[in-house]
């Protein structure tokens, strides 16, 4: 056990809150009555809130001072012993402030959304215990602590994803959510492994120590990547991701927008330096495809919140680059502020929804409220959700002023810096990340372009209620939040109070305003072009691929195995099977000749025993008394004589 | 007159036989007069050995004691044994055996 | 030999033959009678030994109330099962076996010993034998005494609730 001294107790109970608290709401959502599932609308975001201000205590305390660490023995087999405890550094600590706070506005929206629901109580149980591994993943110490904080959250997600588990679509998109991110889990498992075999710890500080780069640590690295593709939905374990979007919205934007994603990309800024130059640039790749991968098949999508999922896989693909460039600093700011649009956007949207719905209840009116193509002029019936929308669609696309804005600077820059002089592959890497930039813009306008201007559409004859109090508080606390001030004073340069550290250019800063007004330029002109190809709406036919060559890859195994199993296992499986009948009947006689003979004489010499000794007590009493007598006479002989 | 011994010999023979007669009969009434005889056996000795010390007369009381005890276990016993013919219709003793197993 | 000596013998031989005649004999009737004759015998002995008072208890106790209880016992239970009052014998080795290792067990110990004897007690002992023990009696085992008064009481009631029949008629 180990603490810093120069931490207070006030910060230690701040911590503990911060933590615990999301545990306590699950527990309590849990063991409440369902009579009294009301009440849980209001100690959910309490709890929350509280949990949320007392990790703003935690992030100042923390703040330009040395990390915080707290160790324990946690367990002890043979004689590794394993430790459990938080290790708090500025990372640590603003990743747990956008946990708790977006955790607790999506609880607050949540009241407002989930109104009615007959899963009410589970529904925030669910939240509570996401929220609570997500923390226990920010703030663990070792890698095991953040393992079983990442099955927590992956079984947590899964719950919330088949929240609605009566619709078939839900159910099935939790499924492959679950199983994708299983195999992405299984790679991290693995690395697990390798990396306690080489190192015999799980603690992240060590790892960070780690001077030089070994094959052994690629492999290790490489497979913890694995586990990241998974959970961030990197190519090409991505389609999870858009399927997900059956769950309910609040979850979509606290999930798959801002906390659960970012796990990935989190741990590997945290264990950053222990990833080798090699498993960098495989990294780097991997995440410039996804985030292409993204930005085009978000070009193609009709259904709102597949745009948006579709928009996040971009952007985790673009953090991901990042920290294959070795900016793993520009590619936390870029998680912390796409943690706050995004959320911003997916709540937006999750009112847009929530609005249609009530009308279409209330005039009886039935269309697909998530397809854009049914929406239209909607900026005059919802002014609240298109300001809102308006912000954080802007801070998502780089526009000037917002905070996505300072934080993809960030990143190019970072790109341009790592690509160097020469010409090669890195730039590629870097081009690939200036288009996807330029196609941000062009699907974010579309999208915003298509549901809040032209002509309304479907929604013509509605007439539409603006959401509830509780839903639209959450709105424009994220929609500030968007704005460049969260990162910086100055909207151009990044002032950096998070980490200073960052190499700023003006010519790519330069370069990217001109880059972004031209994308926007150019997203105007096409903005009534609606791109037909299929293959962005299919996002590349890669799920078809993945399940086709499943289906092929599969069977062909299936089959070989079966010849396999046909030919070489059953025969040598009769063999034995006849060997084994063959011994049994050896030791069967062998059993019944000596063995038993041997029991059997033993009972029948106990018997015998047993029927003399028997004999004394047969109720004959005189014989009793004779017995008696005699023994009392050999007594006295043997003492007398 | 006569030499304590032969008091001491009839005890001794009189014990053994109510001890005989309790084993061989297969009469309760039977035995019940051994055990009458066992304990008149003990009293011969003690009315013996009480002349040893003729002041104290502590044998012949303890003798008295023994005819009391022996009055109650002869009126219990009897009272035993037709209890025990009324049930099982029976005076032989190795018939009474539920107790057995 | 002095008549003292004789009636002694007599006493003696009287007993143990009609002890071994008990054993002996198969009518649990005449089993009584020969009992009668040996406490009798016994009694006889008693008085000889100075113990005049034990002797008539003896004979108060034994030939007037045990015996009358056997007997009137050995009635009720032929009248009952209608069988014949002659009695078989069993184990009849293992008895002979106990009782003649219990007789040379305590022959031996007897032998072995030296005893005072009478001899030297010719004349009655200078005190009034009955009345030593009676104020021995209700001085020094005035306790006792109580207890074996209760004891006949609680023998008295507990045989006759166990002869009675009530119970057995209720049922």
């Amino acid at each position: 056990m180990q603490s810093n001294i120069s931490y207070s107790l006030f910060f230690e109970i701040c911590l503990l809150l911060a933590t615990t608290l999301p545990l306590m709401s699950f527990l309590f959502s849990l063991a409440i009555a369902e009579k009294y599932s009301w009440a849980v609308s209001i100690t959910a975001p309490f709890l929350l809130l509280i949990s949320a201000l007392s990790s703003l205590v935690v992030f100042f305390s923390v703040l330009d001072e040395q990390p915080y660490q707290f160790a324990m023995a946690w367990m002890v087999v043979a004689d590794q012993t394993f430790s459990a405890g938080v290790f708090v550094n500025v990372l640590a600590a603003t990743m747990l402030l956008v946990v708790t706070v977006i955790s607790f506005l999506v609880h607050l929206y949540s009241i407002g959304y989930m109104a009615g629901d007959a899963g009410f109580r589970k529904y925030f149980a669910m939240l509570g215990l996401f929220t609570f591994s997500m923390i226990a993943i920010v703030l663990a110490n070792n890698l095991l602590i953040v393992f079983v904080g990442w099955e927590l959250v992956g079984f947590s997600s899964y719950m919330l994803i088949g929240h609605w588990k009566e619709k078939p679509e839900a159910a099935r998109a939790a499924k492959k959510a679950f199983v994708l991110n299983r195999i992405g889990d299984a790679g991290f498992l693995v690395g697990l492994m390798i990396l306690w075999t080489h190192q015999g710890s799980f603690d992240i500080s060590t790892l960070d120590a780690i001077n030089g780069f070994s094959e052994w640590q690629t492999a290790a690295s490489l497979c913890i990547f694995c586990g990241v593709t998974g959970k961030s939905a990197q190519f090409p374990l991505l389609t999870w991701l858009p399927d997900a979007m059956e769950g309910p919205t609040p979850v979509s934007a606290l999930i798959h927008a801002a906390t659960m994603v970012a796990a990935g990309v989190y741990l590997m800024i945290r264990i950053f330096p222990f990833f080798t130059p090699t498993a960098l640039d495989v990294v780097s790749i991997v995440g410039i495809i996804t985030s292409l991968i993204g930005a085009l098949a978000a070009l193609g999508q009709y259904d709102i919140k597949k745009i948006l999922a579709y928009s996040t896989i971009s952007q985790l693909g673009l953090m991901v680059t990042a920290i294959g460039s070795a900016t793993p600093d520009a590619a936390f700011i870029h998680l912390f502020t796409h943690a706050f649009f995004k959320a911003c956007l997916f709540l937006a949207a999750g009112s847009i929804i929530h609005s249609l719905h009530h009308a279409q209840h209330q005039f009886h009116t039935h269309f697909d409220v998530q397809d854009i193509r049914n929406l239209g002029g909607l900026r005059k019936k919802l002014p609240v959700v298109f300001a809102v929308f308006l912000l954080a669609g802007s801070s998502l696309a780089g526009l000037p002023f917002f905070s996505g804005f300072l934080s993809k600077d960030a990143i190019l820059t970072g790109l341009v810096t790592w690509a160097g002089p020469d010409t090669s592959w890195k730039w590629l890497v870097v081009m690939g990340a200036f288009a996807v930039t330029f196609l941000t813009m062009v699907y974010t306008f579309r999208m915003i372009w298509i549901i809040f201007f032209g002509s309304e559409k479907k929604t013509s004859g509605v007439d539409l209620p603006e959401s509830p109090v509780v839903m639209q508080v959450p709105l424009l606390i994220l929609a500030t939040a968007s704005l460049w001030i969260i990162i910086s004073w100055n909207p151009f340069i990044n002032t950096r109070w998070i980490n200073p550290a960052l190499v700023h250019s003006w010519n790519v800063t330069i370069l990217s305003v001109i880059w972004v007004l031209v994308a926007l330029a150019v997203a105007y002109r096409t903005r009534n072009r609606a791109s037909q190809l299929k293959i962005f709406l299919h996002a590349f036919y890669l799920d078809h691929l993945i399940e086709w060559n499943i289906k092929n890859v599969a069977m062909k195994f299936v089959g070989m195995a079966s010849r396999i199993d046909k030919k070489l296992i059953d025969p040598f499986l009769h063999g034995t099977a006849y060997a084994q009948v063959l011994v049994a009947h050896v030791t069967g006689w062998f059993d019944r000749a000596l063995v038993d003979g041997t029991v059997n004489g033993f009972t029948s010499f106990v018997r015998g025993v047993g029927s003399v000794t028997r004999s004394f007590q047969d109720g004959k009493i005189q014989l009793y008394i004779f017995w008696s007598i005699f023994t009392i006479i050999i007594f006295l002989i043997w003492t007398l004589l | 007159m006569f030499p304590i011994e032969h008091v001491l010999f009839l005890a001794a023979l009189l014990f053994s036989l109510g001890l005989m007669i309790i084993i061989i009969k297969r009469n309760t009434i039977m035995i019940l007069l051994g055990i009458e005889l066992m304990l008149n056996a003990s009293n011969l000795n003690l009315v013996a050995f009480n002349n040893l010390m003729p002041e104290k007369m502590d044998g012949q009381i303890f003798a008295l004691f023994v005819i009391i005890v022996a009055v109650s276990e002869a009126a219990v016993g009897l009272a035993i044994v037709l209890q025990v013919y009324q049930y099982y219709q029976t005076s032989i003793p190795d018939s009474v055996s539920d107790l057995k197993e | 030999m002095s008549f003292t000596t004789f009636m002694f013998y007599f006493f003696e031989a009287v007993a143990a033959l009609s002890a071994v005649g008990l054993a002996v004999v198969r009518n649990v009737f005449y089993g009584a009678l020969l009992l009668v004759i040996c406490l009798l015998a016994v009694a006889g002995i008693y008085v000889l030994a100075f113990a005049e008072f034990i002797a008539v208890t003896q004979i108060l106790i034994y030939a007037g109330g045990i015996l009358v209880v056997i007997i009137f016992g050995i009635m009720l239970t032929t009248k009952i099962s209608q069988k014949p009052l002659v009695v078989e014998h069993s184990y009849v080795l293992s008895g002979l076996l106990a009782a003649g290792g219990c007789f040379c067990m305590l022959v031996f110990v007897i032998a072995k010993e030296p005893f005072v004897s009478f001899t030297n007690s010719l004349e009655p002992p200078p005190v009034n034998s009955v009345q030593t023990l009676g104020v021995t009696l209700f001085s020094k085992y005035m306790f006792p005494f109580e207890i074996a008064g209760l004891l006949l009481l609680i023998a008295l009631i507990g045989a006759s609730v166990l002869a009675s029949n009530i119970k057995s008629k209720k049922t």
